[in-house]
């Protein structure tokens, strides 16, 4: 049997510089260091309490004023009667106990009950309220959040990590709720209680009083030296965790490359160097607030030894005039007085946490939106379906172009098939056209209506979107079907896809319309999905319809079933479709082909075979891999 | 790939996880800690002990001085460890003597203090946590896929992260803090029978109804907090989808109806809160109460017993008053570890879940080193099912000679992916033997079997790192000409070029971007980097659109000379160009030959190349069209290559 005195020697160790190379290398492969380019860089955000953030944060309890001000109100008395009741058990040993006086202590005693009551009460709502204030303060700013989210531009959400927008939703907004209804409250009815503590004792003798003055200043020196520390030590953990998650997250991602590579041990080093280095930020953080908590201490024990005797001093000497009784009233109040230090101490790691997390939020909620529709936009009156490209000019950066003095007219009803390369700016066409970017010059008008004059709202009320990675909601299909139009009955859900000539397919699912789709379309197959989003645009009964035909693998016999559907769909609208089937070229009413972001042939599929250009070269290339150069056997 | 694990024939029960089990267990990891845990326990018996030495002086202080100013208060308790002040002494020299040991106590105690936080973290942050975690994750990795499939990202990260710290939890929140309450009570009411046994049962009579109140609380409020956990869920799901799916949002204008689903769920957690908060705030109070009782018997029997002098003021009645607030402090934590044993035993399920599922595939202790391979692999009676009913394979037999490319072929569900699995040993057989170069996989080293494969995946993940670690992935030590030599093959190498950084590319979230082409290429380049004998691609251009796909296919066109290669594929391109297909139905291997002689002999390869309908018009298109070209005197009259075995790419000629 070994005692393990590890942890004796590491007492005394100076706080840990984690190993350099560990410190920020969290990716599996080779384990190059990473570039922290995330704007949640921790080390941008404030370090003490930042009293901005918190009126910010007062400001949204504005609309529950009532409940606010009662708060306040609750906050106050208790702040008071904690010291009262702490100076009722010291007067009543002082008083009635020291003096014989078993009457007196009958009454002192119903009082001390009342006052306990009262106190019990008051603790109840206090706690309610705040409770109940920090929910619907957050409540609003979940709201908020995902409103504000909803009105910036789609470029934001192709710039922006979804995880980092989720975590604002989940840790962030919990944090503040904690801060709210844990921290700011508490904090305030303990800072109270120390302030009527000082009251009662500067009552009962001002120059004890100034003894404990005297210990003020150490605890707020103490105070203030380790709230630094605390705070770095906590960020420091925090970070060294999101490297421990990163690195998971990674794992999981690509456990097949990992396994077919046979690197599990290397990869199991990596992560046990990273999760050791994490426990370092944790000892060191343990190691901080271990120092600070027991010095408080000493000095709260400091204090009464110095009451003691200064006290005793009076007591000795009756020019002082102070009864030595008053000595227990004093050591019942130190504990008031210096109770609330060390959980303010020990809170204020969570208020920091609340506040770096609120701080997180509001910069996400004063994310201003690129670009906006101009105020004077106007709604887009019912479309015949012309659309109009003049000298459009676009690029994501707009160093660097996509779209080069591109036109072209698109007249009612015609469906025009996008064809180049990757890269070529197919998806940029697209982009415009639902007014998720705006191009930097140019023109692009529907029935001669400038795209920028008119509301994106209204503007895509009559456009329907089939995105090359259908997306599907939780809920049931029929929801997913009626989601341009939530008050459609079965009814008309089911025409819709009879129209696609479908009905059978998605009857075929275990619950029909009623089967639910799981998370990312779970439950449902990449065709089903893919018809499911057809019967949607469908049901919108757009005048625009815009298509990005999926590449992924679906099975050649649903592959001829959506063909059809696809054809029903296109009928009587104008339609843009970036085409990876043959036949969907084939039917298109003008094929444009793209190369770098510029328009080099115009033209029906046959004109443009015939002219043999670029698009026939494509062309034969595609058929040549799809066909294999030979057609099947008889 | 596949989606349930294989059941094998000598299955182990599963195992227990009632909660009785797992507590037994979470004991069973407390014990390996023993000696830190005693050791923590230790120093909180002398922190007790010390803080309550120094609250015993303050109340002798008290006596003290009440003694001194009036003869007729009866004298202090002096404690016999404190030197005695002389009885001719001036009368300060006693509370000098008091004071100071009041201040060595709280020196010893604050030093105490920082010793066990700082040995407690290093009990369970430094040494459990990292431990766990360690072994979570190194199992994890060893895990068969089925377990990646089946459980949503978030869920496997949690259970070595949240999940690690919660079963630590059981060790101090639980085990370490249920001594602690013990140790005090026991420490407590020694010192107060000491100085009175019935007052120390009257003020004691309250404490039963706080322990019942507490877990009453923690076993009230418990399903309600469940409860929020579930809405909670619903709510960040619902958000979640507004996010990632925000495309379709904007796209039909839906942001209303997203925020109106958003508000329903929102509202729905903040009223079952309100819920919990009633509960939640009456808890305390009603605590509080009871502890305002104890204190007001105290006051009035104590002090009965104080004014009878049967108990000092000070180092009785004040003492008492002082223990008592420290006392229902104590029962209020019982809460709190109630609540912790059912948040660790939850956590401890889905940890032990990771590391007591079976690994299912393992390196035999006493295997032979690989040596080269020459790449010949034979199915003998094959046999594979992940349920017992259905069978993924049967009886599938066939032999590849090195160098061979074949094509697998099949429906979706027809088996092509497990049959792939089985090369590199992802699972084992149920029936029959996979044999490379005529020996058993299962007698290989496992880790140089799958060296000795390269692996493409319909959809490759790269990591965020470099375009050259990436590549460097299945040999960390590769040399820059080794990378780019296999970057070279893989038709890499010239898009790398001309990348920011070249090869010192950043990749993946923060890094730049490559199209699905790309990707596939630098997926190639990494399978091809330790020169394989055998390469396996799952359908690699299946997610590329048909415009990049030839760029896949001309570097495959490269990377499969010279070695055995088994391709799933439904490009007719492919099929004609390898040697050999296999045609697989429900789990049978029904037809092999080429595509030729498949294609002469009825059967369901050439129905389903027959009922392409795709194919069926594609051709009809090129018939249309064939006759404008060639009537164009000026224009080169594009003729279909007319070989037999044209080269994969196809292209122009």
């Amino acid at each position: 049997m070994s005692f393990d005195l590890e942890w004796l020697r590491e007492l005394f160790h100076r706080p840990p510089k984690p190993h350099p190379t560990v410190r920020h290398e969290y990716s599996l492969a080779r384990g190059a260091p990473r570039g922290d380019r995330d704007e949640d860089d921790p080390h941008e955000l404030s370090r003490t309490l930042n009293l901005a953030i918190l009126r910010r944060l007062f400001r949204y309890t504005k609309p529950y004023a009532k409940k606010r001000n009662r708060l306040f109100v609750l906050v106050t008395i208790r702040s008071m009667q904690l010291p009262l009741l702490a100076w009722g058990v010291g007067a009543i040993i002082r008083g009635p106990v020291a003096g014989h006086n078993l009457h007196g202590l009958e009454w002192a005693l119903i009082a001390y009950f009342a006052l306990a009551c009262f106190t019990d009460w008051t603790l109840y709502y206090r706690q309610l309220y705040a409770l109940e204030l920090g929910e619907n303060v957050v409540r609003d700013l979940r709201m908020y959040l995902l409103e504000h989210l909803l009105t910036l531009p789609l470029s934001y959400f192709h710039r922006t990590k979804v995880g980092r927008v989720i975590s604002r939703m989940t840790s962030d907004i919990e944090a503040v709720r904690l801060g709210v209804q844990n921290f700011l409250f508490v904090g305030l009815v303990q800072c109270g209680q120390m302030l009527s503590a000082c009251v009662l004792m500067a009552m009962y003798s001002w120059k004890l009083f100034l003894v404990v003055l005297l210990t003020a200043p150490p605890a707020w020196a103490l105070d203030r030296y380790f709230r630094g520390r605390l705070s770095h030590a906590t960020r420091m953990m925090q970070e060294s965790f999101s490297r421990v998650t990163a690195s998971l997250a990674e794992t999981v991602a690509g456990i097949r490359v990992t396994q077919s590579f046979g690197r599990e041990a290397v990869n199991a080093g990596i992560f046990r160097r990273l999760a050791h280095d994490h426990s370092l930020y944790n000892l060191n953080f343990a190691r901080q607030s271990g120092l600070f908590i027991p010095l408080l201490e000493v000095n709260s024990q400091f204090f009464i030894s110095t009451v003691l005797l200064a006290g005793g001093y009076c007591a000795f000497h009756p020019q002082w005039n102070m009864p030595a009784g008053d000595l227990i009233v004093f050591f019942f109040l130190a504990n008031q007085f210096f109770g609330p230090i060390t959980v303010l101490g020990n809170q204020f790691a969570q208020a920091l946490t609340a506040l770096a997390g609120a701080e997180r939020l509001f910069r996400m909620l004063d994310t201003p939106p690129e670009w906006q529709d101009t105020p004077d936009a106007q709604p887009l009156p019912p479309l015949q379906g012309r659309v109009e490209f003049r000298q459009v000019n676009f690029g994501y950066d707009p160093a660097r172009p996509v779209l080069h003095n591109f036109s072209f007219v698109a007249e009612p009803g015609q469906t025009i098939a996008l064809v180049g390369h990757t890269g070529s700016g197919k998806t940029s066409i697209i982009n415009l056209l639902a007014k998720f970017y705006q191009a930097q010059s140019g023109e692009i008008l529907f029935d001669g209506h400038e795209i920028k004059g008119v509301t994106s709202f209204s503007l895509r009320k009559q456009m329907g979107l089939v995105l090359q990675q259908s997306f599907l909601f939780t809920g049931t299909v029929a929801d997913n079907i009626r989601l341009p139009r939530p008050t459609a009955t079965d009814e008309e859900v089911m025409a819709v896809l009879r129209r696609l000539d479908c009905l059978d397919l998605i009857a075929a699912l275990p619950q029909g319309l009623q089967t639910k789709v799981g998370e990312k379309g779970r439950g449902l197959s990449a065709g089903q999905q893919q018809l499911v989003c057809f019967a949607r645009a469908m049901l919108a009964d757009p005048r625009i319809l815009i298509l990005d035909e999926a590449t992924s693998a679906i099975d050649t016999m649903t592959e001829a079933r959506l063909q059809s559907a696809l054809n029903r769909l296109l009928e009587g609208r104008t339609s843009f479709v970036v085409a990876h089937r043959l036949s969907t070229i084939r039917n298109a009413s003008q094929v444009l082909v793209l190369d770098h972001g510029r328009l080099i042939e115009r033209g029906t599929h046959n004109e443009l075979l015939a002219q043999g250009g670029v698009y026939a070269g494509l062309y034969r290339q595609f058929a040549s891999i799809a066909e294999g150069e030979e057609g099947p056997q008889p | 790939m596949p989606a349930v694990a294989p059941t094998p024939a000598s299955a182990p029960p599963p195992p227990d996880y009632s909660n009785g089990a797992l507590a037994v267990r979470l004991l069973k990891l407390t014990w390996q800690y023993k000696y830190l845990c005693l050791q923590v326990l230790f120093l909180q018996l002398l922190l007790l002990t010390l803080g309550l030495m120094g609250l015993n002086l303050t109340g002798v202080g008290i006596d003290y001085v009440r003694h001194a100013v009036d003869a007729t208060v009866a004298a202090p308790n002096w404690p016999v460890w404190l030197p005695a002040p002389a009885l001719d002494a001036p009368v300060m020299r006693g509370l000098w003597i008091l004071a100071g040991a009041i201040l060595i106590l709280a020196l010893m105690r604050s030093v105490l203090n920082y010793a066990y936080s700082v040995g407690l973290a290093l009990l369970t942050q430094h040494r459990l946590v990292v431990e766990l975690r360690a072994r979570v994750y190194d199992k994890l990795q060893r895990l068969s896929f089925r377990f990646f499939d089946e459980n949503a990202t978030g869920s496997i990260i949690n259970r070595c992260t949240s999940d690690a710290q919660n079963v630590r939890a059981f060790v101090d929140q639980v085990v370490i803090q249920i001594f602690i309450m013990l140790i005090s009570l026991t420490v407590y009411v020694i010192y107060m029978v000491n100085i009175s046994p019935a007052l120390t049962l009257a003020c004691l009579a309250t404490m039963p109804l706080l322990w019942i109140r507490s877990v009453h609380f923690a076993r009230q409020i418990r399903p309600a907090y469940v409860e929020n956990r579930e809405l909670m869920d619903q709510l960040v799901l619902s958000f979640t989808e507004s996010i990632e799916g925000i495309g379709t949002i904007k796209g039909f204008a839906l942001e209303r109806q997203a925020a109106a689903r958003f508000d329903v769920d929102n509202r729905r957690v903040a009223a079952q809160r309100h819920e919990i908060f009633r509960a939640v705030s009456l808890y305390s109070p009603t605590m509080d109460m009871l502890t305002q009782i104890g204190m007001i018997v105290l006051l009035g029997y104590g002090g009965w017993m104080a004014m009878e002098g049967e108990i000092p003021l000070g180092a009785g009645l004040v003492v008492f008053a002082g223990l008592l607030q420290q006392f229902s402090s104590q029962i209020n934590t019982i809460a709190t570890v109630a609540d912790s044993i059912q948040l660790a035993l939850t956590s401890a399920r889905r940890v032990f879940e990771v590391l007591d599922a079976p690994i299912e595939v393992e390196s035999p202790p006493d295997a032979q080193p690989l040596g080269k391979v020459r790449g010949e692999v034979t199915f003998e009676n094959v046999s594979f099912s992940y349920k017992a009913e259905h069978a993924a394979l049967a009886e599938v037999s066939f032999q590849v000679k090195p160098g061979e490319l074949i094509a697998i072929a099949g429906a979706t569900g027809s088996g092509k992916s497990v049959l792939m699995s089985l090369i590199p040993r992802f699972y084992d057989p149920g029936v029959g033997r996979v044999l490379l170069d005529g020996r058993d996989l299962r007698t290989l080293p496992l880790e140089e079997l799958r060296r000795s494969i390269g692996l493409v995946f319909q959809e490759n993940f790269l990591f965020s790192d470099t375009v050259a670690a990436n590549i460097a992935f299945g040999n960390p030590d590769a040399t820059p000409a080794q990378i780019e030599r296999a970057a070279q093959i893989a038709a890499a190498d010239k898009f790398i070029r001309e990348l920011p950084q070249g090869y010192e590319t950043m990749l993946g979230p923060l890094g730049a971007n490559l199209s699905g082409g790309q990707r596939q290429r630098l997926a190639i380049a990494r399978a091809l980097l330790l020169d394989p004998a055998i390469l396996l691609l799952d359908d690699p251009t299946a997610a590329v659109d048909p415009g990049t796909e030839h760029e896949i296919i001309d570097a495959l066109e490269r990377a499969v000379q010279g070695r055995t290669t088994f391709i799933v594929a439904h490009r007719l391109s492919t099929l004609r160009r390898a040697n050999r297909i296999l045609v697989l139905e429900r789990g049978r291997l029904v037809q092999q030959g080429n595509h030729r002689e498949l294609m002469e002999q009825p059967g369901p390869y050439r129905r389903a190349i027959n009922i392409q309908g795709l194919d069926f018009e594609s051709r009809q298109l090129l018939q249309n069209t064939r006759a404008p070209w060639s009537v164009r005197p000026s224009g080169a009259p594009i003729d279909p290559p007319t070989s037999d075995m044209p080269p994969l790419e196809g292209g122009a000629p």
